[in-house]
């Protein structure tokens, strides 16, 4: 019996002891989104509920101590539950209120099409399937919208080309503060925001027949992180105004998605 | 056969008999002649009742009774017994020769022979027959009759080509000119179709009072032996450009039961919709639902056809036109949605492409703070919802979203009650968890005019009802316009079945007496789509939360068009003949040239409320281009009615633009068309009227004849006529019957003695 508890303390030493070295790892990777082993998704039941779009990732650009980094969960889901909460609270919007702040769906899985916004966070990793790739185009094309974050960089190649086997011929625009996506609910007086990655961050759009004046099909927030904004608003770890300024673009973003 | 027979035994024809007053004319007094014939009566009997021998008092009895019957006719024909009747005085009095001068009586029903060869065999010319046997007797006059009646010099000019056939105002025009003569009758010969509507009944009535018998002789058959008909089309007077029109279309016949047919509609000669079908019985009608698109604007003339068939007697019945105004406008739809949707996204794209619709959009981001989208101008809805009718009224529709009663107030809700039951607006309502039931609407004067019944909300749990289910057409909601979203009937309802499943989260189970329920939920009771006539307007549920799923469910195709076309078609529909405050109506939109047409307008204010001291202009624009103006009066019937009536004298489309203006300023504007062409209902139920004619003749004491007895027509006229006349007797005693019967006693008499051995 005492052998059996020595046994089990030297077995939780370790335990405590992998915990301890995991818990750095996801620090220093940035993850919030180890996170993919928390339980699933809500079911639809017409309100608006936030998606997060899951993808695999090319072993090569993984990137993190041990490759543990997995980038579709960056600031899953204190992101997504904080703008949750923020939208219900300031707007009219019947929000689905998950555990998780909302659902994790891959682009080929049919249950997306149930949720017509959508969020994809570091587009520059992702390497998706041909099946993901129809899934999308179909996404698109129906009438989906897809909120493009927290990249930079080279990444910004990757993103154009996955797109671009989506829909050939598409070509972001970059946006200025006349687009009606930045007054769908806040008046948004300018689109500097203090860089995140270095150069300043600037809003593109996809837009149907890459007509500015035409549907949108997402938007990207290139060399920005609002995700990141949300996930820490309740810190205090960035600014007030700049987490802000990230909510009204949230906010914005999922108005327009939902009137045009 | 029978009149002939009978007149070889009576001697004269029934008509004599019946017009006649039976008499006796014999030199001696009555008492003389039945003493005279009791006497030999008696003598007769006691002769029988002493004679003995071998006879048995039986025989004695039969042959007395032989003997005395026949003594009785001797005594009848001594007394002579005639026929005392009053007959037209030859060459004093006038005859009116009515003859139908229209396109029927060119139909050859009988033995491949046209009707009309009737008049000229027997009255075109003096040689015919019966014009030469009139002749003999009246002074004749002529008429021909179709859309307008003449006097006819030569019966030879008729052309047979009226479009119309006003039988009440020729039989009125010719008892007038001819009143102040001594008139025997009227003849009448006709096939007997009176499509002029409406106007028999009083032409008979002062013909009746001046005991003027008409005398009609009815040409043609009374049903076709092979024949195809288009009968009844209905299709709406007014349309939005791109709306898909149902229209049933009526078709009967004889003679080709079972035999499959195309019936097509025509756009101005092109074909836009057609339907194959298997005609039924014979006689039976069959309504045909053809789907088409009013794809071009103006007036637009739609030719419905079947294909004349193998045989056909008449093949001009197979065609039918009408005449439908495409207008070229946008339609304004509010959309009011209290939450940010995805409804709200997927219904605007599916209407945006419509450029007849203009859904304008106000939707309530948060408390007070309101996006506005489709709108006609920066203050347009910035108030938010409408706080005046004048404002409310200005849309044809209304679609209230997620959003609860309580958002309105009473007066806003009454607002909405009356653009539906006063303006004649259409309301619809979407499902979610703040309409219906669940958002307060029972008990408000909203909830009156919804087709389902409203009541207390009937949540399952603290989440509210919710239930995912598939939809299927009723029986009404698979002919419904609003609910095609396909090409065809079938595939419409099959599609319906296909369509992924919506949610709903109002248990709305019963709709009102007086409510139609187009979609329901597959397996339950759950109304889907329903809708009701309210007033002037019409009222819609549509108890689903989220239609875009029939959009972007991963089973849709990404190119499939079925969400919009439904959206389209029903709020085409919801709007559908929903007034402006200036509506203009002809009740006539087809009228022949020379005819006079009627414009009607409907004038009244921003609030709908009926005006009748507008000055109102009606501005008819000529097919050469040429203008009439025409001032329009009140009616002082009803209230806010103008009337202007135009004789139109040129075939082709007429533009009626209707202004009216109130204290100078303009309240709003109409225009409907005419269209001026001679008419194709001679065609239409053209065969032999018989009933009529035969009831003509019966209420004015004529007689109806067919083209096989009309030639005793001049003799009979003669006897029942009215105008100068004689007394005239006719003897019966020399009847070739009473010698019959006569010789026939006598023959009795000595044949019963033969076979009783006392000869």
């Amino acid at each position: 019996m005492r052998q059996h508890r020595r046994f089990s303390r030297a077995r939780l030493a370790a335990a405590a002891a992998s915990a301890l070295v995991l818990a750095l790892l996801a620090a220093t990777a940035g993850i919030s989104g180890a996170a993919d082993v928390l339980p699933g998704n809500v079911a639809y039941d017409g309100r608006f509920t936030f998606v997060r779009l899951r993808y695999d990732m090319n072993w090569g650009l993984r990137s993190g101590l041990f490759r543990r980094d997995i980038k579709w969960a960056h600031d899953y889901p204190r992101a997504e539950q904080n703008f949750g909460r923020i939208v219900e609270e300031i707007s009219s919007l019947d929000i689905h209120l998950a555990p998780n702040g909302g659902n994790v769906l891959p682009l080929d899985d049919p249950e997306l099409t149930r949720f017509p916004v959508a969020y994809m966070a570091e587009p520059g990793f992702w390497q998706p399937t041909d099946e993901e790739i129809e899934g999308l185009r179909n996404y698109l094309l129906k009438g989906g919208f897809v909120i493009f974050d927290d990249f930079t960089g080279w990444h910004w190649e990757n993103f154009t080309a996955q797109m671009a086997r989506a829909l050939p011929g598409i070509r972001p625009i970059q946006l200025d503060i006349s687009h009606p996506i930045f007054h769908s609910f806040f008046d948004i007086e300018t689109l500097e925001m203090a860089p995140m990655y270095g150069p300043p961050p600037t809003f593109w759009g996809l837009f149907e027949d890459n007509d500015p004046a035409g549907r949108m099909y997402g938007i990207a927030n290139y060399e920005n992180d609002i995700g990141e904004y949300w996930e820490y608003s309740d810190t205090g770890w960035y600014a007030v105004d700049v987490t802000n300024e990230a909510y009204k673009f949230g906010v914005n973003y999922v108005m327009h998605a939902l009137t045009h | 056969m029978l009149d002939a027979l009978f007149e070889l035994f009576f001697k004269y024809r029934p008509l004599i008999f019946e017009q006649g007053d039976f008499a006796f004319r014999a030199p001696w007094t009555g008492g003389l002649a039945v003493a005279a014939a009791v006497a030999a009566g008696v003598l007769t009997w006691r002769s029988y009742a002493q004679v003995r021998g071998n006879s048995r008092p039986l025989d004695r009895v039969v042959l007395a009774v032989v003997r005395l019957a026949a003594f009785a006719m001797l005594a009848f024909c001594l007394m002579r017994p005639v026929l005392v009747l009053s007959s037209v005085v030859p060459q004093q009095n006038f005859l009116g020769v009515l003859i139908d001068d229209s396109r029927s009586m060119r139909i050859a029903d009988r033995d491949e022979t046209p009707r009309l060869q009737f008049v000229q065999d027997q009255l075109a010319t003096p040689e015919g027959d019966l014009r030469a046997a009139l002749n003999e007797r009246f002074a004749l006059r002529f008429f021909s009759f179709s859309s307008e009646t003449d006097r006819l010099d030569v019966v030879d000019e008729l052309g047979f080509d009226g479009t119309r056939t006003h039988l009440g105002q020729a039989l009125a025009r010719a008892h007038d000119e001819l009143s102040d003569v001594p008139l025997s009758g009227l003849v009448v010969v006709t096939d007997g179709a009176d499509n002029a509507g409406g106007e028999l009944e009083e032409a008979l009535l002062p013909i009746q009072a001046a005991g003027v018998p008409i005398f009609s002789v009815g040409l043609g058959r009374e049903s076709y032996e092979r024949d195809i008909e288009l009968g009844r089309v209905e299709t709406p007077r007014r349309v939005l450009r791109g709306s898909a029109l149902v229209t049933d279309v009526v078709v009967t016949h004889r003679g080709y039961a079972g035999r499959p047919v195309t019936i097509q509609v025509e756009d101005e000669g092109r074909i836009v919709g057609s339907e194959n079908v298997t005609l039924l019985r014979d006689g039976e009608l069959q309504t045909v639902r053809l789907r088409f698109t009013a794809g071009e604007a103006g007036p637009r003339l739609f030719t419905f056809r079947v294909s004349p068939q193998q045989g056909e007697m008449v093949t001009q019945n197979n065609v039918r036109e009408t005449l439908i105004a495409v207008d070229d406008r946008r339609d304004k739809v509010l959309y009011f949605e209290g939450e940010p949707r995805f409804e709200v996204k997927f219904l605007r794209r599916a209407v945006e492409d419509d450029e007849n619709l203009q859904v304008a959009i106000l939707q309530r981001t948060a408390e007070n703070k309101f996006m506005r989208f489709n709108v006609d101008g920066p203050d347009d809805l910035a108030g938010g919802f409408p706080r005046t009718r004048a404002e409310l009224f200005q849309y044809r529709g209304l679609i209230l979203g997620s959003i609860e009663a309580n958002y309105f107030t009473p007066d806003q809700l009454r607002m909405i009650s009356d653009f539906v039951n006063h303006r004649g607006g259409g309301l619809l309502m979407l499902g979610s968890r703040r309409s219906f039931a669940e958002g307060g609407y029972a008990g408000t004067p909203v909830a009156d005019v919804l087709p389902v019944v409203v009541g207390e909300p009937r949540g399952d749990g603290e989440d509210g009802f919710f239930v995912e289910v598939a939809v299927e057409t009723t029986r009404a909601g698979a002919t419904h316009a609003s609910t095609q979203i396909a090409d065809t009937e079938e595939l419409s309802v099959a599609r319906w079945r296909e369509l992924p499943p919506i949610t709903i989260v109002n248990p709305v189970t019963e709709v009102k007496p007086g409510a139609t329920t187009l979609l329901t939920a597959a397996d339950s009771d759950l109304v889907v789509l329903a809708f009701q006539r309210y007033g002037a307007g019409k009222s819609m549920a549509f108890p689903v939360q989220d239609s875009w799923t029939w959009q972007m469910h991963a089973d849709i195709a990404v190119d499939d068009m079925t969400h919009e076309t439904y959206w389209r078609r029903l709020l085409r529909w919801l709007i559908d003949g929903v007034p402006d405050q200036v509506v203009t109506e002809l009740p006539q939109d087809r009228v022949q040239p020379g005819e006079p047409a009627t414009i009607l307008a409907s004038v009244g204010d921003a609030n709908f409320e009926e005006l009748n001291n507008s000055v109102v202009l009606a501005s008819v624009t000529h097919p050469n281009g040429e203008f009439t103006d025409l001032p329009m009066e009140w009616t002082a019937q009803r209230d806010g009615e103008y009337r202007a009536t135009f004789t139109p004298s040129t075939e082709g489309f007429y533009e009626v633009r209707v202004e009216a203006l109130a204290d100078d300023e303009l309240l709003g504007e109409d225009v409907t068309y005419l269209q001026v062409a001679p008419s194709d209902a001679e065609f239409h139920d053209s065969t032999l009227r018989a009933s009529l004619l035969e009831r003509l003749a019966e209420e004015t004491g004529g007689r109806f004849y067919t083209a096989e007895t009309a030639s005793s027509l001049a003799d009979e006229i003669q006897y029942v006529g009215g105008g100068v006349t004689v007394v005239e007797e006719h003897d019966l005693w020399d009847m070739p019957i009473l010698l019959l019967l006569l010789a026939s006693l006598v023959l009795g008499e000595w044949s019963f003695r033969r076979f009783r051995g006392l000869a």
